[in-house]
């Protein structure tokens, strides 16, 4: 298989780097100023006896280094810990999270990609005319706004006309299915749209660039000389080579996506997984602060490895 | 008889990023006869490159031109874009620098040559995968190979491939621009003999961009030498040589060293080629010339000094031979 | 017959530090768009430097009620606190600017070291000092500022620590790369060959040519530094002492605003923070765009080449 040792590298480099977030996910709420028992006096009704428990449970009373291998043996059964806010196991909190936070996500990446793509492309295509001017202009704007803030304007302007909050219309009782999905769409809109907006300006400015380059290569002119029509170049040839670069920068930038999700989340009321990171932090609930943190984490470095295999498999100039 | 490819009189203007204008065609004339060789000569940005790029109207949208390039009579530039890319590959075909980006990096060899068959007609599907590993096979390369990626080819090989496309719809001028400057010297000559075999089999005019004299003199019966966009000399190869009427066509053969004559000290011309987004006053090889006298204040015009031989210089008025 | 031997290939020295710092001078006044980010930028810092003095009210001076609205006195309303909302701004931007600069400051220093030791020494240093820097770029950075800012506890100082600590990345892959080509040219081999310090090499040779570049590369980052400041801030790790544009949004937003119709506690504030990131895209990509230029023209676009009319010789014998 062409390349199987870049592959291996790549799995390589990954399990690595998820071994370093292991070990810092670790360490990080391990240094937490206080114990952890400390904030577990927020539990109400602890006894010292109780606290006892409590440390012995999390293992608290051993070593550093016991802790940590007690650590990873619970996270090979998938054992998270326990949430301080909810008593449920963490892992049973993420996934319900996770299943709000991928679609809102996807929808949003998706209409930024699609639009980025497009305004991108007649960027390039009608460089140096208003059109360009004007699309540029329009992709910087939004890529320089707060998404949070982006967010907030969409309450202002969709108050009243679309749902600004939640997940459901929790006044609905026992919905049809049709009502339901309708539901879902409209609370669904306002979150991926802020998110979609943010990041199409930066798809734009990235579409944008990576076409002027290709267009600049010495294979367009040949295609030109050949007798082509631009548009058939543009179609067969440039927008194929260009989209290796935008492929894999789309790809890292899904740890920015990550980002806008908390906010975007906490503005609207999401229950995902952002809102999840915040009302860990807010509640100083540090088994879900851990565990989304290195869900997090693990699911960046996946989306890189995948990025670095689709660039792998589309450019067939990398062989080693 | 109508002459097969006349450049007349060709300007071409690039706009610059601050408002200016480079002039980097400067009246240029040429014309080709079915089955001649032009070898278009000159240094890094004397605009002959622009000039054969022109020929084909593939100049970039910052750019402007003016003139006629005249294809068995037809005006190619009448209408710009338009009016040229009709004949483009069919009737006038090019080759480039063979650098790795002057074929698609993503596409197979084969796939690109099927490419112009199809769009050109001359052949759709099986037929024309089949024409195009004939036509690799005739410049050397086994059809298998057109399966391969560009960067799977050695740079040799894969300006072979460069010139079977180029063959594949039949045109009757080549351009070749630095066609051999990316090789090393043995593949160079491979190179150069499959263009001379080729040219002479199809009859194919050609005119050959370089700054390489010796392809010149190998390839070309005739030659023009171009500096600071304008051609200052022309003429056949051998008058080029033996009788140039220009001193810059002079030091530019005195500047390439010779094996049979180790003992000559390799001369080089001194200075830079003068600036083209500026108006120029005078001869624009004068600060340069080391035979520069009163009269080159005022621009010199291409002028016949022979039959078939013309050269842009003052001393020419005075009928007086240029030492050697 | 005149003939002129000349050495092959003398290098000339590329022009002393000065002239570099005219490189971006001048690139940022080729383009309008990053001249007019420069004034912008240039205008808000230095209102906000001058807030204690030119700002109309006081910052804990209520002035009228709770989210009162736009009028001639207080163009941009009142916020939850009834103070004013121009005032707000002002020292919020002080903040703001002032975290971002002090971030990216603090990532420059680190990013700028590495990536200057990894291009200058290459080898085993380099690889070392990449793969941390790609640990690095992967995790998430936000996450990981929302936690180490909530262990580690709301303050200013720690702020701009954690934001900076995730910025170097960039800047230490940009420098590497910079450095690495520099390290290669004939005036930095001469010094070596005469036996000049690495320090000295460095300070002398090698700084100045990455110097644009570092300076591009700097102005983006406070975009990004200002950015992240406004999001934790907005998610309630920012310090509760001081009043930045992201903590304004923040108020405005958990004292109901919008509920309130109080737009104009939350536009301005949020306008201001995408003006100066903005401001600073701009000027940043301009410097990067002559830093780095496209040496290629694209081939091609919705326009083709021009037609001129015929035109004579343009320049007759005179």
């Amino acid at each position: 298989m062409r390349g199987a040792d870049y592959v291996i590298k790549r799995v390589a480099f990954a399990v690595v780097t998820i071994a370093v977030a292991l070990m810092i996910n670790f360490a990080l709420f391990r240094l937490a100023p206080g114990d952890a028992v400390a904030n577990l006096s927020r539990v109400p009704h602890a006894t010292p006896e109780t606290r006892l428990a409590l440390r012995r449970e999390f293992g608290l009373d051993k070593s550093r280094g016991t802790q940590f291998v007690l650590y990873l043996k619970q996270l090979a059964h998938g054992n998270l810990g326990i949430s301080f806010a909810n008593q449920q196991p963490v892992s049973s909190n993420l996934t319900a999270a996770v299943k709000n936070t991928v679609p809102m996500v996807l929808l949003g990446t998706i209409f930024a990609i699609v639009f980025g793509t497009f305004t991108g492309v007649i960027a390039a295509w009608r460089r140096g005319t208003a059109v360009e001017g004007v699309s540029v202009t329009t992709a910087l704007g939004f890529y320089s706004m707060p998404t949070h803030w982006l967010g907030l304007m969409l309450v202002i302007l969709f108050a009243g006309t679309l749902p600004t909050g939640g997940l459901t219309n929790e006044f609905l009782i026992n919905p049809s299915f049709m009502t339901h999905l309708r539901d879902l769409a409209a609370h669904i809109t306002l979150p991926a749209l802020t998110l979609g907006l943010v990041l199409f300006g930066e798809y734009t400015l990235i579409v944008r660039s990576a076409m002027l380059e290709t267009l600049g290569e010495d294979y367009i002119l040949t295609a030109r000389a050949k007798g082509l029509s631009p548009w058939t170049i543009v179609r067969k040839h440039a927008l194929r080579n260009a989209m290796l670069p935008v492929a894999t920068l789309v790809a890292l930038s899904l740890g920015y996506i990550v980002a806008g999700a908390i906010l975007v989340e906490t503005v609207f009321s999401w229950p995902g997984i952002g809102r999840a990171v915040y009302d860990a932090v807010l509640q100083r609930d540090y088994p879900m602060l851990q565990g989304a943190f290195l869900l997090l984490t693990i699911s960046v470095v996946v989306c890189n490895l995948l990025a670095d295999l689709l660039y792998f498999k589309l450019d067939p100039r990398i062989t080693e | 008889m109508t002459p097969l490819l006349e450049i007349e009189d060709l300007n071409v203007w690039f706009d610059l990023q601050d408002g200016g204008e480079l002039h980097a065609v400067q009246g240029v004339s040429l014309s080709l006869e079915a089955g001649e060789r032009l070898g278009l000569v000159g240094e890094s940005g004397c605009g002959k490159t622009t000039t054969a790029l022109a020929v084909l109207g593939l100049l970039p949208p910052t750019a402007s031109a003016s003139g006629r390039v005249l294809f068995e009579g037809k005006d190619l530039l009448a209408e710009g874009e338009a009016s040229v890319r009709p004949h483009r590959w069919v009737d006038i075909a090019i080759v480039f620098q063979g650098a790795m980006n002057a074929l698609n990096p993503v596409r197979t060899i084969g796939s690109q040559i099927v490419e112009a068959l199809e769009l050109h007609d001359r052949a759709q599907g099986a037929a024309a995968r089949a024409r195009a590993g004939e036509l690799l096979e005739s410049v050397g390369i086994p059809a298998s190979r057109g399966q391969r990626f560009p960067h799977e080819l050695s740079g040799g090989m894969r300006q072979r491939a460069a010139i079977a496309m180029a063959l594949s719809c039949n045109p009757k001028v080549l351009i070749a621009d630095e066609p051999t400057t990316a090789l090393d010297v043995m593949v160079q000559a491979q190179i150069l003999e499959l263009l001379d075999a080729l040219c002479r089999d199809f009859g194919l005019a050609l005119i050959l961009v370089t700054h390489d004299l010796p392809v010149v003199a190998q390839l070309c019966g005739l030659g023009a030498v171009m500096y600071a966009g304008e051609i200052v000399e022309r003429g056949t190869v051998d008058s080029l040589y033996h009788e140039p009427r220009h001193p810059y066509t002079r030091l530019l053969f005195a500047a390439t060293p010779d094996l049979d004559d180790t003992d000559r000290p390799i001369a080089s011309i001194p200075g830079a080629p003068p600036r083209l987004d500026r108006p120029l006053e005078g001869c624009p090889f004068r600060p340069r010339c080391d035979s520069a006298f009163a009269a080159c204040d005022a621009r010199p015009a291409l002028s016949p000094v022979a039959e078939g031989h013309a050269a842009a210089c003052h001393l020419n008025d005075r009928a007086a031979v240029v030492p050697a | 017959m005149s003939v002129v031997i000349h050495e092959p290939g003398a290098v000339a020295e590329p022009e002393a530090t000065a002239a570099r710092g005219g490189v971006v001078w001048r690139a940022i006044r080729r383009r309008p768009s990053a001249t007019l980010g420069l004034v912008v930028l240039g205008l808000l810092a230095a209102a906000a430097l001058l807030a204690p003095w030119i700002a109309p009210y006081g910052l804990h001076e209520q002035v009228g009620p709770v989210f009162g609205r736009p009028s001639a006195s207080h163009p941009l309303g009142l916020d939850d606190g009834g103070i004013d909302m121009v005032t707000l701004l002002m020292w919020g931007a002080q903040i703001s600017l002032l975290v971002g600069f002090a971030a990216t400051a603090f990532s420059m220093l680190i990013g700028g070291t590495v990536g200057i030791l990894a291009g200058y020494f290459g080898g085993k240093v380099d690889v070392i000092l990449m793969r941390i820097t790609d640990y690095f770029l992967v995790i998430p950075d936000v996450p990981l500022m929302i936690v180490v800012a909530a262990i580690w506890g709301p303050s200013l100082s720690h702020i701009i620590i954690v934001i900076g600590i995730l910025l170097w990345t960039s800047t230490a892959r940009v420098l590497r790369a910079q450095v690495k080509s520099v390290r290669e040219r004939t005036y930095v081999k001469r010094a070596r060959a005469l036996g000049a310090g690495h320090a000295r090499i460095v300070l002398r040779h090698v700084l100045p040519q990455v110097a644009p570049l570092l300076i591009a590369n700097t102005v983006l980052t406070v975009a990004v530094a200002i950015f992240d400041e406004t999001a934790l801030s907005f998610l309630g790790l920012g310090d509760p002492s001081r009043i930045s544009l992201g903590k304004v949004i923040e108020n405005a937003f958990q004292r109901a605003a919008i509920s309130a119709g109080a737009w104009w506690a939350i536009v301005p504030p949020g306008a201001l923070v995408a003006v100066i990131i903005l401001s600073c895209s701009l000027i940043g990509g301009a410097l990067e765009d002559a830093l780095n230029p496209r040496l290629r023209v694209a081939h091609l676009g919705a326009r083709s080449f021009r037609l001129r009319p015929l035109v004579g010789r343009s320049s007759e014998a005179l």
